[in-house]
């Protein structure tokens, strides 16, 4: 469905108005803010590498929760002279609940069988009897299967970026369609590694649910890129003499309360997912939690201070180039 | 004009009916949809166990029938331990039979290992007359199949039995003539038969009026399983605990009522009339989610939560850009019903373009994703459906018939605080 501009009633437009803010000219500030974040990223990734989530490297660990104390160590060595194989404990305790837990990773990129597990757990109970050892979570896994998961995820993610833009770039025609879909796919990605970094900060394991906060994130910000480029669509039939970096400023100026409105309950609702993840303890909604709004936030700063300054500096190029044809466009 | 009054009532009726259904269910007489309270939750929610099986000692590749055997010995033995909420599937490109099941409710004492561990073994598949004495196990059964006789045009259970079999099963038949011969899977009795004559070809077929395709198959099975020449181990397997699993449920429902009514008070604050027209959208479309979620029983997994909030976002800020249109359209001096239908207009395409994006992302993991993926693909492509059915028409419907209420039609009540103009 095709909107009908006609009905709009004309408007005045005011060149120096209090109501339009200048984001094309303060580009390099956004520019420089971006990648100063990317190489915070990048060192911390130098520093302390990728947690790949066991599902993907595969390997075994334990959970139990107990009561007393315990060293860790005591445990690790109890455990390693149980299974044969080096083990490596780690204690962390339930900020709201007291409750105390005993992390054991196994080592090695395969699992343990079941049955060896169940030997394994009666004897390390045994070994401390005194401190109710409980099991909370176990994961043992073949690295096949997350390997299989992440090539399926891959091919996924790619598949929906290039036809995400192949539809931006036809949706969109009316104002450089490919232009508009190349920067679309920059904030995307500037999400997806903003996304990524913040696994890395926060030492968040990559796992199945980053594969799926990436997605949202992905979605998430196409969204709001496009939303942006449909308002300088509409403003370019409105106002088809507009320079494009006004064009630009305009649209977005008009559009940023409804950003900012959706991007804060968005990010309320997250942040309060993690906090009460947080405050119970519960690791998996955590890790999911926490980038999903970070990344929310981001995709909204992307697409208003990376995606839309981009493509009006492609525009201007290319209006250097071959003024003419861009007039026509 | 006819008046749209009765219309918004009609919708938040609607939206209100939806609400009660997806929160409790609904039961009349056998008639029942299922609700909130019925939603399968995937291990990760709720806690429970997740184990892939493969064969043990085995050089190759376990064939498709042998894997559907295998099956059906793990089905048998969540039979016996009263598991029938489980999901249990093969993977026969790759030789694995992958199971599911999350906790019952109350669940405390449940050692997931050991069940774990019992449900790889060796199954035992014996013959035994009704003193228990064993005839013969199942290795000797070369092969089960399920068959339709011709003449009677019902279905039976083939048997063959190899060398050693044939011998022992010719020289049971020929004692128990007129007496039963069970079939144990383990401790479980899965068939009793009675001898009609004895049977030396080694060739043997169970009949009975009762056998349909489908159940002479499940017993055809299950005497395969007997036959199965690896057991099973399981390199792959998670368990989450009861009390982990139910905390990380009520967490998440908690921060999602108490953030859904925190957009609510934000958006009627901001928004007045649009606002609240956009909390009953936002209502029609989060309890719709959850039915298409509990109604099909899709099991409901952590990236699924992450399509629901994603789609839930979506659903915002479609409203969102409505509201902000309609305010647009007054604040440049139209009437409150030109205001709305314009503002409509121009909302329209913004929502429609950044819906399909999302919807084009949903199809593809629904091609190509696997396991967790799917889950939050389902999610994606209903929240889009419901945001097209809340977001787009609900919404319209009833904001064109509030601002049929003189008391209503205030311009004001559709403009948002915000001071900025553009134009």
């Amino acid at each position: 469905m095709s909107r009908d501009n006609q009905s709009n009633a004309p408007v005045a437009l005011t060149p120096s108005g209090s109501g339009i803010l200048h984001f094309f000219n303060k580009r390099f500030i956004f520019f420089s803010i971006s990648i100063l974040i990317m190489i915070a990223g990048l060192i911390n990734l130098a520093i302390s590498g990728v947690q790949l989530d066991i599902q993907f490297k595969g390997g075994a660990l334990l959970k139990y929760t107990y009561t007393g104390d315990l060293n860790a160590d005591d445990a690790a060595d109890v455990a390693t002279e149980i299974l044969g194989r080096p083990v490596s404990a780690q204690i962390t305790e339930d900020l709201a609940s007291k409750e105390k837990r005993l992390i054991l990773n196994i080592a090695g990129n395969y699992g343990v069988d079941a049955s060896e597990q169940v030997n394994f757990d009666n004897a390390l109970k045994e070994k401390f009897a005194d401190n109710k050892l409980n099991l909370s979570e176990s994961q043992m896994v073949e690295p096949f299967f997350g390997r299989k998961f992440l090539t399926n995820g891959i091919i996924a993610i790619a598949l929906s970026f290039s036809l995400v833009m192949v539809y931006v770039w036809i949706r969109f025609s009316k104002i450089g369609g490919l232009s508009a879909g190349v920067m679309a796919l920059v904030a995307l990605l500037h999400d997806v590694l903003v996304v990524f970094f913040t696994c890395v900060i926060f030492k968040i394991p990559i796992g199945d649910s980053f594969v799926a906060v990436t997605l949202s994130i992905i979605g998430y910000s196409v969204n709001d890129t496009i939303v942006i480029y449909d308002r300088i669509r509409e403003n370019h039939d409105l106002h088809p003499k507009l320079p494009v970096e006004t064009l630009t400023d305009l649209s977005i100026s008009q559009s940023i309360t409804r950003s900012l409105n959706t991007n804060i309950a968005v990010f309320l609702s997250v942040s309060l997912v993690f906090i009460m993840a947080k405050a119970n303890s519960i690791d998996s909604i955590q890790s999911f939690a926490l980038p999903m709004a970070i990344g929310a936030v981001s995709g909204c700063y992307s697409t208003i201070c990376i995606a839309g300054p981009l493509w009006v500096m492609w525009q201007k190029r290319k209006e250097k180039k071959d003024p003419k044809k861009l007039a026509n466009a | 004009m006819k008046s749209k009054k009765p219309v918004f009532f009609i919708v938040l009726l609607v939206a209100l009916l939806m609400a009660y259904t997806a929160a409790f269910g609904v039961e009349i007489g056998s008639f029942k949809i299922k609700g909130a309270p019925d939603i399968r939750f995937g291990i990760d929610i709720r806690g429970g166990v997740d184990a892939a099986f493969q064969a043990a000692n085995l050089d190759r590749k376990p064939t498709p029938n042998e894997l559907e055997a295998a099956r059906t010995i793990i089905e048998t033995r969540l039979d016996n331990k009263n598991i029938l909420d489980r999901d249990v599937t093969i993977d026969k490109d790759n030789g694995y039979i992958i199971v599911r099941f999350p906790w019952k409710s109350g669940e405390k004492n449940f050692d997931p290992a050991d069940a774990i561990a019992e449900l790889g073994e060796t199954a035992l598949l014996t013959f035994k007359d009704d003193a228990g004495n064993v005839l013969l196990e199942g290795s000797h059964v070369s092969n089960s199949a399920p068959q339709l006789n011709r003449q009677t045009n019902k279905y039976s259970v083939s048997l063959t039995f190899d060398e050693k079999g044939t011998q022992l099963f010719a020289k049971a038949t020929k004692e128990l003539i007129g007496k039963n011969i069970n079939i144990y899977m383990d401790d479980t009795l899965i068939q009793t038969a009675v001898v009609n004559e004895a049977i030396p070809s080694g060739k043997a077929e169970i009949s009975g009026n009762n056998f349909t395709y489908d159940t002479a198959k499940e017993l055809a099975d299950k005497i395969n399983s007997g036959s199965l020449p690896f057991s099973l181990i399981t390199k792959n397997h998670s368990t989450i605990s009861p009390t982990l699993g139910s905390g990380a449920l009520d967490v998440m429902l908690d921060a999602g009522l108490i953030a859904f009514a925190i957009i609510c008070v934000l958006l009627i604050i901001y928004y007045r009339v649009p606002g609240t027209v956009a909390c009953i959208s936002l209502l029609i479309q989060t309890t719709g989610q959850i039915l298409a979620l509990s109604i099909p029983q899709m099991t409901l997994t952590l990236p699924g939560i992450a399509g629901v909030i994603l789609s839930i976002g979506m659903g915002v800020d479609a409203n969102v850009i409505i509201s902000e249109r309609i305010s647009e359209e007054i604040k440049s001096g139209k009437t409150v019903r030109s205001a709305i239908s314009s503002g409509f207009k121009g909302a329209f395409s913004s929502v429609f373009d950044g819906n399909i994006t999302v919807l084009i992302v949903g199809v593809i993991l629904m091609i190509f994703g696997s396991g967790a993926l799917l889950s939050f693909a389902y999610s994606l492509l209903t929240g889009i459906f419901f945001n097209f059915v809340a977001g787009v028409t609900a919404s319209r419907l009833m904001i064109r018939s509030l601002s049929d209420f003189d008391a209503l039609r205030k311009p004001s009540l559709y403009t948002c605080f915000s001071k900025r103009r553009t134009l």
